[in-house]
């Protein structure tokens, strides 16, 4: 192995670095000045609409060549010294990620946002294998302290507030802490510092991955996929196969339109483009490089009409924090990787199981505001259609009955929901969704009645999670705690006034 | 010598080659096509918008542009006539801020600009052994480099990661410099893009870093907080 081993004693300074007077005052000064900059008013790209069809066409003329694509990619990275391995299966990608660890003789594996992760449940396979796991993203750190899995793509502790955070914080840290922002900030940043310097491999997902070059990017705002492939020897890259885009200039267009679908922003604080291991004479960065390439499921969905457009996603989140269901539910509900309209089309997609998955689809109000923000102009509202259809088809009607029928009947039985969900557009009235608000346009049950055919008896088991949901369905409408709520509305907010021209 | 048993990550890249073809077939395949594509596919647009590519800001404007742009990021950004004012600004940043420990890139500019004394340790990166630069970098205050350009419509620094300039230079200290030459700011995104495009093959380094700001987070009830991992306080000085 060899290479970085820090002496304990370097790990109490940092401890004291990052505790002193020195790191707070600096943390005070730039969050201050943050707050009071008044927004400036951010220079015009053009015209929004314009660069969501440019978004679109690139990634639909990458997947309809993803096959040169993704070998030019594998060649071009292979030349930069890195190793690609590939894999068919979640099975699979476990496998090949577990034989590297193993390797490497890990002990502990720093990790930043990966949804392909997730999608593997690659942390129990280390964990069995005991390897630690530990997750930098901030909001990932807290719910793998809570024992929890994300509920949002880009803020996965969204349901978490300060005190819970405070509170977790403190049972690790052996001494009460303060719900305080900054103090809770800073001491998950000495806790995850000490992990990153002891760490043996660093892994990263993969936002987008060049073809011409080999090169991959990372999109991050905290810094921990730079920390991840940084410090340690030895890094892992998890991918998607779909995450491939023919060239630099390419770049141009989704550095464009990630950051600010997502939140916002220009442009994340990080964008690294990672080409390959580090070269010889470099002082840092990881001796050696692998990207494992997943498939699980996505190739069925080439060639499909109605579906392969799902793969032109760049998982921004945007389609989330717009869904008015997503609003109410939150993320667990969805019960699988990827939540809101995305997760409620990918789940059944990516997933065999369709009695188990198929009822996932009907969690959406095919209300459209997930296809008005998404930046790559993803029609998820009639896929989530399409998903429907085939579950009638299967005689999986109970659950399309519940969710999509008895939502509605709960909402024209109650005043109260009726106004709740007008405003929210919960129900249809083909919604669009503009600087958070949403107006109510055409007619709302028109795509679920022309597809109402007669219902088969469905004798299929719904899964627990659903049981439930569907239990409070009969109810009230399930609805995340109002401070979620209200953060949810706040990202909104923010990113939809980011479009205005 | 070598045993006879290969290292497990030989085995599993000879495994890749083998599963790459079934697997870009089975693609292939489902694409509708019998064997993978082996030419370039024609392209009807690629890159930014065609109103978009023609932008451009003049020099001014570009200098400009990019100092707001850094500042409302929430960083630190000052127009200075040469590397003799940079050296003042950043005696006085180490005076206030009372650092005591910064390390550097190995670059001649930089070298007359940043030197030790008896209360400043100063570590040149490059010029010790790997395990102890990373080391001085994350013991270090205040980390200085070169910036290859900086993207004006952006408020971006964009540094290269070289044997000079490793990459924990502009991550690990808590506060971070980045010093650009006014001729290097570019417009937009896409012309550093097609600079890079450039370098594709041999001449490619490890790391490209796009950097605008401090490093920031809002998963604690989305209040915004600053330096979760990367620097807290970040200094961009434009030369020229
Ligand atoms: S479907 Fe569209 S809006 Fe939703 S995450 Fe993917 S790219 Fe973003």
């Amino acid at each position: 192995m060899g290479g970085f081993n820090p002496a304990v004693k370097l790990e109490e300074r940092i401890r004291q670095a990052l505790n002193d007077e020195f790191l707070r005052n600096a943390v005070k000064f730039t969050t201050g000045r943050l707050r009071s900059s008044k927004q400036q008013a951010a220079e015009q790209m053009g015209n929004w609409e314009e660069w969501r069809e440019r978004g679109r066409q690139i990634r639909l003329h990458t997947i309809a060549h993803l096959d040169y694509y993704l070998n030019q990619f594998v060649q071009n990275l292979r030349e930069a010294g890195g190793y690609v391995h590939f894999a068919s299966t979640a099975q699979e990608a476990v496998e090949i990620a577990m034989q590297i660890m193993e390797e490497k003789q890990a002990k502990s594996v720093v990790k930043s946002k990966s949804m392909v992760s997730e999608e593997l449940h690659l942390n129990d396979a280390m964990a069995a294998k005991g390897i630690e796991p530990v997750e930098t993203d901030l909001g990932e750190y807290i719910i793998q302290l809570a024992g929890e899995t994300p509920s949002h793509i880009l803020a996965p502790a969204i349901h978490k507030n300060r005190q819970q955070i405070a509170d977790l914080f403190s049972e690790i840290g052996g001494e009460k802490l303060p719900a305080d922002t900054a103090v809770l900030a800073g001491f998950a940043r000495s806790q995850l510092r000490e992990k990153f310097l002891q760490a043996d491999i660093g892994m990263t997902g993969c936002n987008f991955a060049i073809a011409e070059s080999g090169s991959f990017v990372l999109f991050s705002n905290e810094g921990n996929a730079r920390m991840c492939s940084t410090v340690p020897r030895t890094q892992i890259t998890l991918m998607g196969m779909e995450r491939i885009i023919p060239s630099w200039e390419d770049l141009e267009v989704m550095a464009a339109i990630l950051p600010r679908a997502a939140t916002g922003q220009k442009l994340t604080v990080y964008m690294s483009a990672i080409n390959g291991p580090k070269r010889a004479a470099d002082g840092d960065g990881p001796d050696e490089l692998h990207v494992i390439i997943l498939d699980n499921g996505r190739s069925q969905q080439l060639g499909d009409p109605e579906f392969q457009e799902v793969l032109n996603c760049i998982r921004c989140g945007a389609c989330l924090n717009a869904c008015p269901v997503y609003r109410h539910i939150g993320g667990h509900a969805y019960g699988w990787v990827y939540s809101g309209p995305i997760g409620a089309v990918l789940t059944p997609l990516l997933n065999e199981d369709q009695d188990q998955w198929g009822e996932v689809a009907n969690a959406s109000s095919l209300c459209g505001a997930c296809y008005e923000a998404c930046p790559v102009k993803i029609p998820l509202h009639d896929m989530l259609v399409y998903l429907r259809r085939r579950n009638v088809e299967a005689g999986r009607t109970d659950a399309t009955e519940r969710l999509g029928m008895k939502t509605y009947k709960v909402a024209v039985s109650s005043q109260r929901f009726y106004q709740l969900a007008l405003k929210l557009g919960q129900f249809g009235q083909k919604p669009l969704a503009r600087n958070g608000e949403i107006t109510a346009k055409v007619g709302p049950l028109e795509a679920w009645n022309r597809l109402r055919v007669a219902p088969a008896l469905a004798k299929k088991s719904f899964r627990d999670s659903w049981k439930e949901l569907d239990m409070e369905l009969q109810h009230e409408l399930v609805e995340l705690k109002p401070e979620t709520k209200a953060r949810m509305e706040a990202i909104l907010r923010k990113r939809g006034n980011s479009h205005e021209n | 010598m070598k045993t006879e048993k290969k290292s497990v990550i030989a085995e599993l890249h000879e495994q890749s080659l083998q599963k790459q073809e079934t697997f870009i077939k089975h693609i292939a395949n489902r694409l509708g096509r019998e064997q993978p594509l082996t030419t370039p596919p024609k392209r009807s647009v690629s890159g930014a918008v065609d109103s978009w590519r023609t932008h451009t800001l003049d020099p001014e404007e570009r200098i400009s542009q990019f100092l707001m742009n850094w500042e409302s990021l929430g960083g630190s950004a000052v127009r200075l006539a040469d590397m003799a004012e940079a050296k003042n600004y950043l005696d006085r940043l180490i005076g206030e801020m009372k650092a005591k420990k910064i390390i550097r890139e190995d670059h001649p500019e930089l070298a007359q600009i940043v030197s030790e004394s008896p209360d400043l340790h100063l570590t040149v990166w490059g010029d010790k052994d790997f395990a102890a630069m990373r080391k001085a970098a994350a013991e270090a205050e205040i980390g200085i480099v070169m910036a290859d350009f900086a993207i004006a419509n952006t408020g971006t620094l964009v540094i290269t990661s070289t044997p000079q300039r490793g990459r924990s230079l502009s991550l690990l200290p808590t506060i971070f410099v980045g010093i650009v030459k006014a001729k290097d700011i570019q417009t937009k995104m896409g012309d550093v893009l097609s600079v890079i495009q450039t370098w594709n093959g041999k001449e490619m380094p490890a790391g490209i870093h796009f950097v605008s700001g401090p490093s920031r987070s809002a998963d604690i009830e989305s209040d915004l907080t600053i330096g979760v991992h990367g620097p807290s306080i970040v200094h961009a000085l434009v030369i020229g």
